[in-house]
């Protein structure tokens, strides 16, 4: 039986949100976290994706159907080599500034971005033109987003600017400008993307995890041998579980009806 | 489940919080009402900020955890006396909303909230976290701390007086971190209540030693060079606290002892060649890393065939 095809609202929707290629797939990382300190870094880091995945993907889909492959791999990254330097050469001779050393080296990496590769290979040699032409726009507009957002709030919080303008803001944080900062940017971003993933498209959300989840059969679950074996390197009895204490109860338990949010009983 | 998870947040944290109660009272002696008003408001910030965060995931605060109240009132330990009030705030604020409320709380936490809340305002304040210029009565070696004395290569010969001022915490540095005995003491409660958890204290307080005994990094005895770098900074408090962190430590005493090993090891490379001159909030986070490793090799092999 011949598989539906999907529509182009579905392709835009799981190719920004729901398989956000940073937030979701992990694709792509280094340039975000490296590179994107600030909203100007981030606005060519976001042109350089988009123009690299969408002329890429639509390519692959027109074109690399029919050929193997181990050898379209190679030709994903001659594409992207094709519309990054020329975009580098044209940003370097029209801009008054130099681009910084950080764009200099993570710009042209953006042309073996292996987003655009996991892109292409999952959907675009797949899929029509005008689907692939799809899900790159939506790949695109996923990362653009994330590589702004990212880009905003760094400069932000670590230089208390935006693009390059001053803000009043007392204190600032250097790790934010950081690689561990963007870290922990982007692990709030992706729960923020599955909360409203999860909230506004429950049905395509649903569908994606069929295919992705495999879950272990029962008698493959093993979790509870790990002390006791090795317990037994120190002749020593397991720890017993620890007493209940009930003089910490007495003080605490009135304290937290005062901080109780979720409206349950007290579990015991 | 639940329940048990619990009584034991609330053993394990009330523990800590008992033997913290010694050096808050050494930091209080030794600067008087600002520490009171550091730790106050770290506290008071870790309760605050873990209620808000309950709010927001739907979830009910239990201040019983005690949790939250341990991670405020570490960090205010580690600060300096005369820091500005905002900073233990801040850095409570990241440790509670940031390294441990999105993880489900302070026992399912895989990083030590404490650590990586000081970890956090080392990189940001970082002029302000080593500033012990707040001296109220005369200290051994006056502002300037041991740990930074360590980290220019000079050294101090040691004297039954001076030993004295150094074992007993009366030198510049953080609030309540740097009195050995105190810290000896806190082990011998420990001892009594969770045996167990002190094989990670162990494993990093011995590789510290012979690592400052064999590569010392001035030029004195290898002995000396042990004390100073015990009694230097909040590595004894560290390995008291932190590496014994019900939540992140593995489960089996061998690995306990391997994770202390691993976590005294990075503490003292970094001591050696790091940029900051007290890195072991950060070695105990890499410590951290490790333990989930850790804890996977002996479900590995007990889960292959026999």
């Amino acid at each position: 039986m011949k598989e539906k095809s999907p529509s182009a609202k579905e392709v835009l929707i799981k190719g920004a949100l729901i398989h956000n290629p940073i937030l979701i797939q992990c694709a792509g990382l280094c340039p975000v976290v490296a590179a994107a300190t600030s909203l100007k870094n981030a606005a060519l880091l976001a042109a350089a994706v988009s123009l690299t995945t969408i002329f890429t993907c639509v390519f692959a889909s027109a074109l690399l159907k029919k050929i193997q492959r181990w050898i379209r791999m190679g030709i994903y990254l001659i594409l992207g080599t094709a519309v990054i330097f020329p975009l580098i050469f044209l940003l370097e001779s029209q801009s008054k500034s130099e681009l910084s050393l950080v764009l200099k080296i993570f710009l042209p990496l953006i042309a073996v971005n292996s987003a655009t590769a996991v892109h292409c290979e999952q959907f675009s040699v797949k899929n029509t033109v005008k689907l692939a032409f799809y899900d790159a726009v939506a790949v695109s507009i996923g990362s653009s987003a994330v590589l702004l957002i990212c880009g905003a709030v760094r400069e932000i919080i670590g230089y208390s600017s935006i693009a390059g303008h001053r803000l009043n803001i007392p204190t600032t944080f250097r790790s934010a400008a950081l690689p561990f900062g963007c870290f922990i940017i982007l692990g709030f971003l992706a729960a923020i993307l599955k909360w409203i993933s999860a909230y506004r498209y429950p049905n395509l959300v649903a569908d994606s995890e069929t295919i992705v989840r495999v879950k272990p059969k029962k008698d493959e679950i093993k979790d509870t041998v790990e002390v006791e074996v090795f317990d037994e390197f120190w002749n020593e009895e397991p720890e017993e579980a620890p007493l209940e204490i009930d003089e910490y109860d007495e003080i605490f338990d009135s304290l937290d009806n005062i901080f109780d949010f979720s409206g349950e009983e007290d579990e015991k | 489940m639940t329940e048990s998870k619990n009584y034991r947040s609330t053993q394990v944290f009330g523990d800590y919080l008992i033997m913290l109660i010694a050096p808050f009272a050494l930091a209080f002696i030794y600067y008087g009402a600002s520490a009171f008003y550091i730790t106050a408001v770290s506290v008071a910030t870790a309760v605050i900020c873990d209620a808000a965060a309950s709010a927001v995931l739907g979830k009910r605060f239990r201040l019983k955890n005690l949790d939250s109240i341990f991670t405020g009132a570490a960090i205010a330990m580690m600060m300096p006396a005369g820091i500005a009030l905002y900073v233990p705030v801040i850095a409570t604020a990241f440790a509670v909303l940031v390294a441990k409320a999105p993880f489900g709380g302070g026992i399912n936490a895989p990083f030590v909230p404490a650590a990586a809340g000081f970890a956090f305002s080392c990189v940001c304040f970082r002029e302000k976290i080593f500033d012990y210029s707040f001296v109220t009565d005369a200290k051994f070696l006056g502002s300037s701390s041991i740990a930074s004395m360590l980290a220019k290569g000079n050294s101090v010969h040691l004297n039954s007086g001076n030993l004295i001022d150094i074992l007993c915490g009366n030198s510049a540095g953080a609030m309540g971190t740097g009195c050995i005995l105190i810290m000896l003491g806190c082990c011998a409660y420990l001892f009594v209540k969770r045996r167990k958890a002190l094989l990670s204290t162990l494993g990093f307080v011995a590789v510290c030693a012979v690592f400052a005994f064999f590569f010392p990094r001035v030029n004195a005895s290898g002995l000396t060079s042990v004390i100073l770098e015990l009694s230097s900074g909040s590595l004894m408090f560290a390995a008291v606290f932190f590496m014994t962190d019900q939540s992140t430590m593995p489960q089996s005493n061998l690995y306990g002892v391997l994770y202390g090993v691993i976590g005294g090891l990075i503490c003292m490379l970094m001591r050696l060649s790091g940029a900051y001159e007290e890195p072991v909030c950060f070695a105990v986070l890499l410590a951290n890393a490790f333990a989930r490793l850790l804890e996977y090799i002996p479900k590995r092999k007990a889960a292959e065939p026999k």
